[in-house]
């Protein structure tokens, strides 16, 4: 999978970078937006991350660009402008998902998951990890064929982790991704232990290997 | 009564009032005076009479009809002690009524057939009391008309002259730094008003100023800093695979997972704060509060239930139906529902209840009433709770006032209440 981060801030850009390369993405950043015109014409990419405010120019202007050009890559903005105006202007150009910064990585690498799924399988999406099936528009789990009988929060939870396999997930993340609206004003994390549990129990239930693993009680991770 | 008006009236009835009784004494003497002078002309007038035309016809044996048929041109036998020729003021008794009256007497020593008599010229004052009683009575009706006059030109003049004051005084009294309406004041010749108008249009603008400036900072000091927000973040996500850590380290990394979710909260906060009166929440919609309630429900008894706390939450059949912005409505409740649970005890309670159009939250919490001033001001958080961004009512009060909504505080019965009156 191949990925463009068009960020200016080389920090973050490189921290993207690294924890996606883990996932097995292949990664490019460019920092400025003629440098990120140029590959987008040159290169085809499975997703680009695209940060707004760009040295030389309006990211939205290359979300107009990557339209005309007819490209069909999936597109996450990431931005540090959080109205509403802005996320609706940005998905409405073009962008398949609007991210506001500050976020974390592993939220980042679950959309980016469900993205790329999403534009790989149109909407016949199936997720099959190991054992574990999971259908994505009817929200359906299935152990060796049996239906899981989970709840919409722990559905969430689910791909999350499978969006972010072998990576820590830090509990904050996990809350914040599951809080959606209100996480703005989360200030426990005890409920998201709740729900891993409640998962946890539901799959050994259906005869999985406990693929979720505590890491120093800081967070979780799929390993499979 | 302490209209500018009305004291503008009780000073001049007032000067009035002193000056009317401070010249009345000499206004009474003065007419004293005056008629004394004029009876005084008389009485020498008649003595020149009598000189000219009684006198000369006038024998010792006429004496006695001519004091039975005169009342106050007596003649006497010399026997007079009183001065002579010399008008003064003496009473009599006035046997009909018996009473003194005072009266202008003049002693005037005559010859009648070559002996000696004194004549007697005396004219009756009006007496001194009725002369007060009529000064005082067209002094009262001179106040009376002179107040009346006043009242109704201070009425009129006032009203016209100081409509442009009044004018102004409402356009500022209505003026919301937040609103951002600037208002517009009546043109108006007179040259003070002028110049408070303009006044005021100086302040007011360089307000706008000062509060634009700081907001466009708070705006842009929030917004640069979730950049490097998330540069700090996602190093710590970095950070977090690594699979050599210790425990120690991880407990370091929590802390920092913490301190980043505070800061961005923080961040947030402020930036929502600073936008508040921005256009792009001036959108309002039918909302109904009921059904945001409901919406929320779940996820704060999630939350609640880690504190054992028990939500009751008392609510309308109807729709509770408010104009207001869809998106700022739900962050205020959220930030209430979210106090009412942050500052909760173990096992304590909230209760949510609706009433016609109030909507109010009570919950249990500190033993002590938070102080109202600083309730609602940013970072006076009056618990020293770590995780509170010290903004949420900040936010609250702020929503509030853009919807025109009214908010309270009450401390019953050990608990705390928040009401909003849409």
């Amino acid at each position: 999978m191949k990925i463009l981060i068009i960020e200016d801030e080389v920090a973050l850009a490189q921290s993207i970078a690294t924890y996606l390369k883990e996932q097995s993405y292949r990664c490019e950043l460019a920092g400025t937006f003629g440098e990120a015109l140029y590959k987008i014409a040159l290169y085809e990419y499975d997703c680009i991350l695209l940060d707004l405010m760009l040295p030389g120019g309006d990211g939205l202007r290359l979300l107009e660009e990557l339209k005309r050009l007819n490209k069909q890559e999936g597109i996450i903005i990431i931005s540090a402008k959080n109205s509403l105006e802005d996320k609706i202007q940005g998905l409405q150009i073009g962008a398949d998902d609007y991210l506001a910064k500050p976020f974390h990585l592993s939220e980042l690498s679950a959309r980016l998951y469900s993205l790329i799924r999403r534009k790989q399988f149109g909407n016949s999406n199936l997720i099959q990890v190991n054992e574990l099936q999971i259908d994505l528009l009817a929200k359906v789990v299935k152990v060796n064929a049996e239906i899981v009988n989970i709840t919409k929060k722990e559905f969430d939870l689910l791909l999350f982790l499978i969006g972010n396999k072998n990576r820590v997930i830090s509990k904050s993340a996990l809350a914040e991704h599951l809080s959606g609206d209100m996480a703005d004003m989360l200030d426990n994390y005890d409920f998201v232990y709740a729900h891993i549990k409640n998962l946890k129990r539901k799959l050994t239930e259906a005869g999985l290997p406990d693929y979720i693993k505590t890491a120093y009680g800081m967070g979780y991770k799929w390993e499979a | 009564m302490n209209q500018l008006l009305n004291k503008t009236l009780l000073y001049y009835a007032f000067f009035a009032i002193v000056l009317l009784l401070l010249s009345a004494p000499f206004f009474y003497s003065m007419m004293d005076r005056l008629y004394k002078d004029d009876v005084d002309e008389a009485i020498l007038l008649r003595k020149k009479e009598f000189h000219q035309y009684n006198l000369p016809t006038l024998h010792q044996e006429d004496i006695k009809i001519w004091n039975k048929y005169n009342r106050d041109i007596w003649i006497l036998p010399d026997t007079t002690t009183g001065a002579i020729n010399r008008i003064q003021e003496t009473v009599f008794l006035d046997t009909l009524q018996q009473e003194w009256e005072p009266y202008r007497v003049l002693f005037n020593p005559i010859l009648i057939d070559k002996q000696p008599y004194i004549l007697r010229i005396r004219i009756n004052l009006v007496e001194s009391e009725d002369l007060m009683k009529a000064v005082a009575k067209l002094y009262s009706g001179i106040l009376v008309a002179l107040l009346g006059v006043l009242f109704v030109l201070t009425r009129v003049i006032s009203k016209r002259l100081w409509h442009p004051f009044y004018d102004t005084l409402a356009k500022i009294q209505k003026f919301n730094l937040e609103q951002q309406s600037v208002p517009v004041f009546h043109n108006t010749a007179i040259n003070e008003f002028k110049a408070l108008n303009a006044g005021l249009m100086k302040l007011i603008n360089a307000n706008l100023k000062v509060y634009q400036s700081q907001k466009e900072f708070t705006e842009n000091a929030a917004h640069e800093l979730q950049t490097p927000l998330a540069v700090f973040q996602s190093k710590l996500d970095l950070l977090l695979q690594h699979a050599s850590l210790e425990e120690e380290q991880a407990d370091i990394i929590i802390s920092l997972y913490e301190t980043a979710s505070r800061l961005s909260r923080i961040n947030k906060n402020l930036l929502l704060l600073a936008k508040l009166g921005n256009t792009q929440f001036q959108n309002r919609q039918d909302v109904d509060v009921r059904a945001t309630i409901e919406e929320i429900l779940p996820y704060f008894t999630e939350q609640a239930q880690q504190k054992d706390l028990k939500i009751s939450a008392c609510l309308t059949d109807q729709p509770l139906w408010v104009q207001a912005n869809k998106g700022l409505l739900e962050i205020m409740v959220n930030n209430l529902f979210l106090n009412a649970v942050r500052h909760n005890v173990i096992s304590g309670t909230i209760s949510i209840l609706i009433e016609t159009n109030t909507l109010t939250f009570t919950n249990t919490g500190q033993t002590t009433p938070l102080r109202e001033g600083l309730l609602y001001k940013r970072f006076a958080a009056t618990s020293g709770h770590t995780q509170s961004s010290g903004l949420g009512l900040a936010i609250v009060y702020q929503i509030c006032q853009l919807h025109n909504w009214q908010i309270s505080y009450q401390f019953i019965n050990q608990q705390h209440q928040f009401s909003i009156t849409f």
